[in-house]
C-alpha cells in the first residue's frame, strides 16, 4: 500500500474534551492544547452528547470504563488519545478496544500533545479510508455471481465470452459506472427487474 | 533595599555562530546594564555566564550548572533550535525559565520558555508572500542539517505549493560544511525564481559568496533577478559576508533605523533587540514584587497584576510568543532598506490563529 502523505491538520478552533477526573495532568494538557490553539472542556466521569460535538478526545485510560463515552464500544467518531498512567496490560487492551489512536503518558508535563494530536488524527484518517475501501472491496467480491451471468447473458447472443467481456467493460465505461454496477444493470434489465429493484442506486 | 538578582547567560562566544550569539548577549549586557543603573526598579542583575562553545552536548549540563548550583531561575541564551531543545528538559526540571531572543521554526509553546525574537508567522510567511508576487513562483529551498532548515522548509514548501509554485530544488549540509559547489551547480541548471537560505554560519557565508560569483557569471542569478532570501539574517553577520551581503533579502521584526519596534532603542540587529526586550521585561515583570525571581515562569506572568502587567507586558500568557512587526528588507550599500513593513501582530506559533482568518478583501474602485 502507497503511504499516504501526512496532512497537518489546522488546529486552529478544534475542540478537544479531555475525559478524566480533575488533576494536575489536566492542566497541564490544557494548557499545552491552549497553547496550540485548541478550545479545551472536561468532562467526568461520563462524556455527555458533547462528546459528539469534539473534534479530539482525550480520555483516562486508568479509570475508563466503555459506558464513559456516548457512542458504541470501540467506534469512536473522532480521533482519540489514551492518557496513560499505570503501563497494564490489562489498561492497555481496554483503551485499544475502546479505539485509542494515540497515547499521552501520564504525568502529562511541558509537551506531547501536539504530536500526540497529530499521530491521532492520521490514525483515525487511514482507517477510515481502509475501512471504506474494505467495505468497496467487499462489495465488488460479492457481485462476482452478478458479473458471471452478465457475460452469459451478453454471450448468448453468439458472442465469444471474451467478446462478451469486453463489451460489459464498453458499457461500464459508456456508463461511467463500476464493471460490477454495470453487470447488475444488465442482469436487471434481461430479468425484467425481477431482481433490479433493488440495485438501482447502483447508479 | 536593591534586590540583587543573578541571571543566567548561557550564548557560545566561539564556533560556527558566535556572530549570532555576541549580538544577543551584547544586547543581554546592555539591558542588565540599563536595569542595574536604575534606582527606581530596585534590583540589580548579577549576571551568571556559562559559554558552551558551539557544541550543543555542552547546553544541557552547563544550564544544569547555572540552575543547580546559582540561585538564578532566569537564563537567556541558546541561538540554535537544537540547543533550545536540549535545554527544555533542564529548565522543566528545574522549574527555570528560559529567554530566547533568536527567530525560529515555530511549533512550541513551553511552559519554561519565553520566545521574544519572531516565529513564521512573523518571518517566514510574510516573506514569501512578497517574494512570489515580486519573483515567481519556482523556490529552490536550502539549509543546514537540523530542525530550523528541514522545518522551515516544510513550511515553505506548503505555502509555496498552495499558491500554484513549485519547489525546484531541496538540499542540506551539515553544520559547519563549506561544501557548497554541488548546489551552486544545480541552481544552475534549475533556474529558480528565488532561493530560501536557512544555511547558518559558515555554510551559509560560503554558499552566500559563491551564489554572488554565478551572479557575476549569468545575469539570471543576480540578486534583483533572482534573490536569496533569509529569516534570519540581520546586520550582526554582514561583516562576514562583505560584498556578498549586498540584494539579499530578509525578514525580521527589526533593522537598524526602522521604526516599529515595540520599545525604544537604537539597536545593532533585531538579535541585540530581542534579547535586550527579553532582559528589561524580566526586569519589570520582577521589580518591586520580592521573592517573585523564584516563581515559575506560569505565576511570574499570570500574578503580574499591576498596572502595566497584564496587557502592559509583552508575553502573551497562552503561547509565551510576543507582539512583532514584520519588515522586509534588502541589503544595499552595507545596510537593510526595508521594502515592505507589516503592522505587528501576534506571534502564532502552530499557525492555528492566524492562517484562518480571511484576507484582507482587495477594494477596487469600480466606475
Amino acid at each position: 500500500m502507497i503511504r499516504r502523505p501526512i496532512r497537518i491538520p489546522n488546529l486552529g478552533g478544534a475542540r478537544a474534551l479531555i475525559l478524566h477526573r480533575p488533576h494536575p495532568t489536566v492542566q497541564a494538557l490544557s494548557r499545552q492544547l491552549t497553547a496550540i490553539g485548541l478550545e479545551v472542556a472536561t468532562a467526568w466521569p461520563e462524556l455527555g452528547p458533547e462528546g459528539l460535538a469534539a473534534d479530539y478526545v482525550f480520555f483516562d485510560a486508568d479509570m475508563g470504563h466503555d459506558g464513559m463515552f456516548p457512542w458504541p464500544p470501540g467506534a469512536p467518531p473522532v480521533p482519540m488519545i489514551a492518557l496513560i498512567g499505570s503501563e497494564a496490560p490489562g489498561r492497555i487492551e481496554w483503551s485499544l478496544r475502546a479505539g485509542a489512536h494515540a497515547q499521552l503518558l501520564k504525568p502529562v508535563g511541558d509537551n506531547g500533545a501536539y504530536s500526540a494530536l497529530l499521530v491521532a488524527r492520521d490514525a483515525f484518517d487511514a482507517q477510515h479510508a481502509l475501512s471504506a475501501e474494505i467495505s468497496d472491496l467487499r462489495r465488488r467480491l460479492d457481485e462476482r455471481q452478478t458479473l458471471v451471468r452478465a457475460v452469459t447473458l451478453l454471450a448468448a447472443r453468439g458472442k465469444s465470452e471474451t467478446e462478451a467481456y469486453a463489451q460489459l467493460r464498453q458499457m461500464a465505461m459508456a456508463w461511467r459506472i463500476s464493471l460490477e454496477d454495470a453487470a447488475a444493470r444488465i442482469v436487471a434489465s434481461r430479468d425484467g427487474g425481477k431482481d433490479g429493484d433493488d440495485r438501482r442506486d447502483r447508479g | 533595599m536593591t534586590r540583587r538578582i543573578e541571571l543566567g547567560l548561557l550564548y557560545s562566544r566561539s564556533g560556527s555562530y558566535s556572530l549570532i550569539s555576541e549580538a544577543c548577549r551584547s544586547g543581554a549586557l546592555a539591558a542588565i546594564a540599563m536595569v542595574n543603573a536604575d534606582p527606581a526598579l530596585g534590583l540589580t542583575f548579577v549576571p551568571v555566564e556559562r559559554d558552551p562553545g558551539g557544541n550543543v552536548d555542552l547546553y544541557g549540563p552547563l544550564c544544569e550548572e547555572i540552575l543547580r548550583d546559582t540561585a538564578a531561575r532566569h537564563v537567556v541564551g541558546c541561538v540554535t533550535s537544537w540547543s533550545r531543545k536540549e535545554v527544555i528538559p533542564t529548565v522543566e526540571k528545574f522549574g527555570g525559565t528560559l529567554w530566547y531572543a533568536v527567530p525560529y521554526e515555530g511549533f512550541e509553546a513551553s511552559d519554561h520558555v519565553v520566545y521574544t525574537h519572531a516565529c513564521p508567522n512573523q518571518h517566514l510567511l510574510p516573506l514569501l508572500d512578497w517574494a512570489m508576487p515580486a519573483h515567481g513562483q519556482r523556490a529552490w529551498l536550502t539549509g543546514s542539517n537540523y530542525i530550523w532548515g528541514w522545518e522551515m522548509n516544510r513550511l515553505a514548501r506548503e505555502r509555496i505549493t498552495a499558491a500554484g509554485g513549485q519547489v525546484l530544488g531541496e538540499r542540506y549540509l551539515p553544520i559547519g560544511s563549506r561544501e557548497v559547489g554541488r548546489m551552486i551547480e544545480e541552481i544552475r541548471f534549475a533556474r529558480p525564481d528565488f532561493i530560501l537560505n536557512n544555511l547558518i554560519g559558515p555554510s551559509s557565508y560560503e554558499f552566500l559568496a559563491a551564489f554572488r560569483r554565478l551572479g557575476q557569471d549569468d545575469p539570471q542569478f543576480a540578486p534583483d533577478r533572482c534573490p536569496v532570501l533569509s529569516c534570519n539574517l540581520t546586520e550582526c553577520e554582514l561583516p562576514a559576508l562583505g560584498e556578498a551581503a549586498e540584494g539579499l533579502v530578509s525578514a525580521g521584526p527589526y533593522f537598524r533605523g526602522t521604526a516599529g519596534w515595540p520599545g525604544p532603542g537604537n539597536f545593532g540587529s533585531s538579535h541585540e533587540a530581542a534579547a535586550f526586550a527579553a532582559v528589561r521585561e524580566l526586569a519589570r515583570l520582577l521589580a518591586q514584587r520580592p521573592g517573585a525571581e523564584d516563581l515559575p515562569l506560569r505565576r511570574l506572568l499570570a500574578e503580574d497584576t499591576r498596572p502595566g502587567g497584564p496587557g502592559g507586558g509583552i508575553v502573551d500568557r497562552d503561547t509565551h510568543h510576543t507582539v512583532l512587526p514584520a519588515i522586509i528588507a534588502r541589503v544595499e550599500g552595507g545596510a537593510f532598506r526595508p521594502l515592505r513593513q507589516i503592522a505587528p501582530m501576534a506571534g502564532d506559533p502552530y499557525l492555528t490563529r492566524s492562517r484562518n482568518q480571511p484576507q484582507a478583501p482587495l477594494l477596487r474602485v469600480v466606475s
